[in-house]
């Protein structure tokens, strides 16, 4: 489902507002997916196995509901953050212990460097932080207004 | 373009990378790499912890790259391991022909050919091409 571009300085121009996913690993699959099939990336099995390791390294939840995955890799044609919504909630190892409904996933192209790189998280990680983005992000009717959020807490 | 297909409950399942081509493990070899740097440059690490994204358990991905440079094999692991020394990244997406880590345009004769199994480098830098 394509969003088409909304002003956040990067394309967010994916957004699955209900996944299919009851885990981590295959929300992350269902995500890299869809980033696949809109032609944002190549070689999705090898993305996939990457944000698996990020997420050994260390949790990318924030807390709150919300993570924040993310991947660095020259199979990533262009700077996308793909947005995934969930109602029934995921573990994602967050240090509160709530489970996550948002999820963002953050691509990067591998020549990007790592300040560029934290810089579309952190742009993420800006529009999650306000309780009034996540309540909004989650009760935004269809991906449309999804994205009018986006464009409201991004200006 | 097939439609890819990952394991119905991937949780715990290990990646089947026994099947992914010479050039797919030197991709991956670069993204750990890559993770790597991201996890283990103070500065880096600083903005991380910034953001409240934990890395902490780089052990993990030590014993991943291991694994990783192991299924590359010792003959594109020499040409790998050079040109990371030298640029930090060894391998370059090419856009339009362009090797985009040094910005050269390729001869039309150096991509391979659809769904050969060929690992091709850059005859300018060196590097290790992922024609994107
Ligand atoms: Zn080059």
């Amino acid at each position: 489902m394509t969003l088409g571009t909304a002003p956040i300085g990067y394309d967010l121009s994916l957004c699955i507002p209900n996944l299919k996913a009851k885990g981590k690993e295959s929300a992350l699959a269902e995500m890299v997916s869809a980033a696949h099939l809109a032609g944002a990336i190549r070689e999705p099995d090898l993305l996939l196995e990457l944000l698996r390791v990020r997420e050994r390294v260390g949790s990318t939840a924030l807390g709150k509901g919300v993570a924040i995955p993310s991947a660095r890799s020259v199979t990533v044609l262009a700077p996308r953050l793909v947005l995934g919504r969930t109602a029934r909630g995921i573990e994602w190892g967050a240090a509160d212990g709530h489970p996550v409904t948002l999820i963002f996933m953050a691509l990067a192209p591998g020549e990007w460097r790592e300040e560029a790189f934290h810089g579309l998280i952190a742009r993420a990680a800006a529009v999650a932080r306000l309780q009034r983005n996540r309540h909004r992000l989650l009760s935004a009717p269809s991906p449309e207004a999804v994205a009018e959020v986006l464009r409201g807490a991004s200006a | 373009m097939g439609h890819p297909t990952y394991p119905r409950s991937a949780d715990e399942a290990p990646a089947s990378t026994e099947r992914w081509t010479p050039l797919s493990r030197i991709v991956h070899l670069n993204d750990l790499d890559l993770l790597t740097r991201e996890t283990t440059d103070p500065a880096s690490l600083a903005r991380l912890k910034k953001l409240g994204l934990a890395a902490e358990d780089t052990e993990r991905l030590k014993a991943a790259r291991a694994q990783a440079a192991q299924s590359v094999g010792a003959r594109w692991l020499v040409a790998y391991e050079r040109a990371r020394q030298r640029y930090g990244s060894a391998v370059a997406a090419v856009r339009d022909r362009v090797c985009l880590g040094c910005f050269v345009t390729l001869p039309t004769t150096a991509r391979p050919r659809s769904g050969a199994e060929t690992v091709t480098t850059c005859e300018s830098c060196g590097r290790i091409l992922f024609w994107g």
